[in-house]
């Protein structure tokens, strides 16, 4: 898939695999490949930016954890950020009904 | 290898103006993930990366800071107005301690609230078009944080310029209003300082992207669309429209004996904000 295309929904797919846990930057990028069984696959270092974004917007908070002897970034939802999610999935939801009621 | 992407990726950090506690964040983050992975290849050029950030960073903080700014401006205008209408009698205009600096307040005290509401609701309305977009051109960008600085910079002018009123003229001016104005002044200034300091934070960071700012008629297409005259385009004319509205409320609000000269000051004064803040402010080309 296009780095273009995945861009303007991976906000979107950052919250949404926040939602299950929090978790540190490799670990969301490893399972934002995992779920799209390869088919997102971009720049791994182009998460981290959107990562600090929706955290400064309110929507993932952070903090320091340590883990295998390192430090490491743990980012989490907050309530906003559940409450984006939730709108955005029911937005994406009626979207791809739509679209595919026009194109099936 | 990872050392030396580290090193990079530092390198380009500092060059886009990302530095201090956000750069070692970032650092401290790519090096965990790199140990991961152990693949600096698959994390993308550090060039790319701290461009991403630049631009994501500052597209994010510049809309912040436009619209923290309107809202402290918004309270430090309700603090000026409430001093304003305290006044029950103005004193006499040369009884002031040192005249030249009275003059100065007073002119300042008219003008830069309206500058400051001008440039403060611009931003805003920079900010609200560009309320979905994750990276913007620097040149809008640019623009937003220029809007930003001047409408705080008028603000934080026009209170300075009440508390010099109220000095310059203690002797015609009762002493609570005085001591009030002080404090009033005082307290307005902490946020819009805070706000100023914000912004000067974020204006450090170097957005990369390419492309053109807006113009004013993108940022207020949803009322200059839905004037019936072609402004698109015509950024003198939308001047002159305004200039005529505000000339109308100065005209009638003024009365009989000050309307027809507060008006023609304020087509005046519109008019030559336009021309000397216009092109600073992305309001014509």
């Amino acid at each position: 898939m296009r780095a273009e295309t995945l861009k303007g929904h991976l906000d979107f797919l950052l919250l949404a695999i926040l939602a299950d846990e929090p978790t540190h930057g490799y670990r969301i990028i490893e399972e934002l490949k995992r779920r799209s069984a390869g088919a997102f696959e971009l720049p791994e270092g182009t998460v981290y930016p959107a990562l600090h974004r929706l955290e400064e917007s309110g929507l993932l908070a952070s903090s320091w954890a340590s883990g295998s002897g390192r430090r490491r970034r743990v980012y989490r939802l907050t309530p906003r950020g559940r409450r984006g999610l939730a709108g955005a999935r029911h937005e994406w939801r009626g979207f791809t009904k739509a679209v595919e009621a026009v194109v099936a | 290898m990872s050392e030396r992407y580290l090193r990079e990726l530092r390198a380009e950090l500092g060059a886009v103006g990302i530095r201090g506690s956000r750069r070692r964040r970032i650092l401290a983050e790519t090096a965990d993930h790199l140990h991961e992975s152990g693949e600096a290849a698959r994390f993308g050029e550090p060039k790319l990366i701290a461009a991403l950030f630049a631009d994501e960073l500052a597209t994010n903080g510049a809309r912040r800071a436009a619209i923290s700014s309107f809202l402290v401006l918004a309270a430090a205008g309700i603090v000026y107005t409430v001093l304003f209408g305290l006044i029950n009698s103005w004193p006499d205009f040369t009884s002031a301690k040192l005249l030249p600096l009275a003059i100065g307040a007073a002119f300042t005290m008219l003008v830069a609230p309206q500058v400051a509401f001008a440039a403060g609701l611009l931003a805003v309305a920079g900010a609200w078009r560009l309320r979905s977009e994750t990276t913007a051109p620097a040149a809008e960008i640019r623009v937003l944080r220029r809007r930003s600085a001047v409408a705080l910079g008028s603000g934080a002018a026009a209170l300075a310029a009440m508390a010099v009123y109220a000095y310059e003229y203690s002797s015609g001016l009762p002493g609570w209003w005085q001591t009030t104005a002080f404090a009033s002044v005082g307290a307005a200034l902490v946020p819009v300082g805070v706000a100023a300091f914000a912004l000067g934070r974020n204006t450090r960071v170097r957005p990369q992207a390419a492309g053109l700012a807006g113009d004013l008629f993108d940022d207020l297409a949803p009322v200059v669309d839905r004037i019936p005259l072609r402004l698109r385009g015509r950024p003198w004319r939308f001047c002159l429209l305004v200039a005529a509205g505000v000339a109308a409320v100065a005209l009638i609000g003024g009365g009989p004996d000050e309307g027809p000269r507060n008006a023609v000051f304020e087509f005046l004064a519109v008019c030559a904000a336009f021309a000397g803040l216009g092109r600073f402010l992305g309001l014509r080309g």
